[in-house]
């Protein structure tokens, strides 16, 4: 159904679109989108002075997230991703923001501290819309998403 | 989200700043989840304990905690540091290193944490007992005291758990709610398990397949062993994020699991057999090269009876020079490991004890380079799958006595 959607959207031409989700951290942020269906670990799969993913077998890896939107299921594995996630905040090497299809606790407070507008749960899933490259800007207080297709 | 009076004040500051901002986390996580309410804890295990994992930024946030002189109302232990307190000269780890943990484990200590640095409190004294409301951090000891235990904790990050540390309090959702301790997965083992890497290679596969969701497993033997079960749970929260387990006659809420999958259907059946199992063993050896730099045995932590097992496999045999044998532990353990001899026979034959810390929490990224180490053999499902990414080290996955086996030729076959 999500697919079939998208693809109507293209046909019609409409380069934009809004969807609304559950707020997680409030601010609003916007940046180009890089997308993966990988769950992240923010601590041993992530490199917090280059914001670059280390993880192998992660699509995302010896990519860089920082200053971007970055668009993924949620956070998976060790604890202290949350204190990461701040520390690349402070570093400025976080992304400017987040989507998820479900903010998992370790990543919520790691925004939360680093001040990291997220939303989760969209009307929508977030990883069959947003395409990498695509223009995103995420509105913590309004709790929506806004997608302009590249 | 309701709060009680006390709670109100904490978070408008009467009770000082630390409190405040502590009660503030704990409210927007609340809010995030939607919370009814908050509800006392006093077991706090604490990840974010080594610099290497609490970074510039989350080590001056414990320092400016502790500066306030607030003290923790729920007993609190603390996860593995970035160096041996005893040995970390030896071991060559970075002065830099070793002046910011002193630092940072002096203010959880000021604030009332005890200094276990260790992965495994279970094993040392923090040990919450079935239906426990507790907020604990690490992965591995997460899944382990809601599995094994039956107490029940969310998975906390450094500042939620230091937070419930100084307010005693954590808001009630996620795995706090019988609701949410439901099996969704079954998972059907039909493969022999006997070693603890057996164990390991199984939560690494069904932890990929889990994605964080609660599998209740069939076919796990009854007699499995707290090492094995520790090695299970740590390899599915780290390939999975799996939180709580339930194994059919096995752990504490196991019936209750049962009853709910024969109720209420599992949304997937897995079915994991030898084929499966071989294909983990496979996936979790990454590295390319037959030379070994480093062999690592205790992620998590070894108990007193893993430490027996390497003393006997490396009695009167001599570690090869071009290897470095890791053996980490807490400090108790290391303790009674000394006192039965074991230190002694490992410390001969050239191992190297690692006490309060690892290869992941500690700055082995920056020794690998420096010292141009690339490979390491281990027993650990978790250390071989965050050795690539935290050490820069590239795994071989095998049995204790091939590891061991391993430090003496210099090779992996």
């Amino acid at each position: 159904m999500h697919i079939s959607d998208d693809l109507r959207e293209v046909e019609l031409g409409l380069s934009e679109l809004v969807l609304r989700g559950h707020k997680v951290v409030k601010g609003k942020a916007e940046g180009e989108a890089i997308v993966t269906r990988d769950s992240i670990s923010f601590m041993g799969g992530v490199d917090p002075k280059t914001g670059t993913i280390t993880e192998s077998r992660s699509e995302l890896e010896g990519e860089k997230i920082s200053g971007k939107i970055l668009v993924f299921p949620g956070g998976k594995g060790s604890t202290g991703g949350s204190y990461m996630l701040y520390d690349m905040s402070k570093r400025g090497t976080a992304p400017n923001g987040i989507v998820n299809i479900r903010t998992d606790s370790i990543v919520a407070i790691g925004a939360v501290m680093g001040s990291i507008p997220t939303v989760d749960q969209l009307e929508r899933n977030p990883l069959e819309v947003i395409r990498t490259g695509d223009y995103v800007v995420v509105d913590g207080d309004s709790a929506t998403v806004r997608i302009r297709k590249s | 989200m309701y709060l009680t009076r006390e709670e109100e004040d904490m978070l408008h500051g009467k009770m000082g700043p630390a409190v405040q901002k502590s009660m503030e986390i704990l409210v927007a996580l609340g809010e995030i989840y939607n919370a009814e309410r908050m509800i006392p804890v006093n077991s706090v295990h604490m990840p974010g304990s080594s610099v290497v994992v609490a970074g510039d930024a989350g080590t001056e946030f414990v320092e400016e905690m502790a500066g306030t002189n607030v003290t923790f109302k729920a007993r609190t232990t603390l996860n593995p540091a970035a160096i041996d307190f005893e040995r970390w000269k030896e071991l060559r780890i970075p002065d830099e290193y070793a002046k910011r943990q002193k630092k940072l484990s002096l203010a959880y200590k000021s604030m009332g944490a005890i200094l276990s640095h260790t992965c495994t409190p279970y094993l040392t004294g923090n040990l919450p007992r079935i239906g426990e409301h507790v907020s604990w951090g690490e992965s591995s000891a997460i899944c382990f005291v809601n599995s094994i235990q039956g107490a029940r904790t969310n998975r906390e990050g450094g500042p939620s758990a230091l937070a419930s540390a100084i307010t005693g309090r954590t808001p009630l959702y996620g795995l706090h709610l019988d609701e949410n301790r439901k099996p969704r997965l079954l998972v059907k083992v039909s493969a022999r398990l006997s070693s603890i890497t057996d164990y390991g290679a199984l939560g690494y596969y069904a932890g990929r397949v889990c994605k964080g969701e609660n599998p209740y497993l069939t076919g796990i033997p009854t007699d499995a062993s707290i090492d094995q079960l520790k090695m299970l749970g740590a390899a599915l929260a780290s390939s999975g994020s799996v939180a709580l387990y339930h194994a059919k006659d096995v752990t504490p809420e196991a019936r209750w699991a049962e009853e709910v999958t024969a109720k209420e259907g599992p949304k997937q059946t897995v079915e994991l057999g030898e084929a499966e199992l071989k294909k983990a063993y496979e996936d979790l050896s990454k590295a390319q090269s037959d030379e070994i730099d480093v062999v690592c045995i205790g992620c998590p932590h070894n108990s007193i009876y893993e430490i027996r097992d390497v003393a006997r496999n490396l009695k009167s045999r001599k570690v090869n020079t071009n290897v470095r044998l890791w053996i980490c532990t807490s400090c108790s353990v290391k303790s009674e490991s000394d006192r039965m001899g074991y230190t002694k026979v490992i410390e001969q034959a050239g191992g190297i004890f690692m006490c309060d810390t690892c290869p992941v929490l500690s700055p082995v990224k920056e020794i690998a380079k420096r010292d141009g180490l690339k490979t390491i053999g281990t027993n650990s499902a978790k250390l071989a799958h965050y050795a690539p990414g935290q050490c820069n080290l590239y795994p071989h996955y095998g049995m204790l006595e091939k590891c061991i086996s391993a430090t003496i030729s210099g090779r992996w076959n």
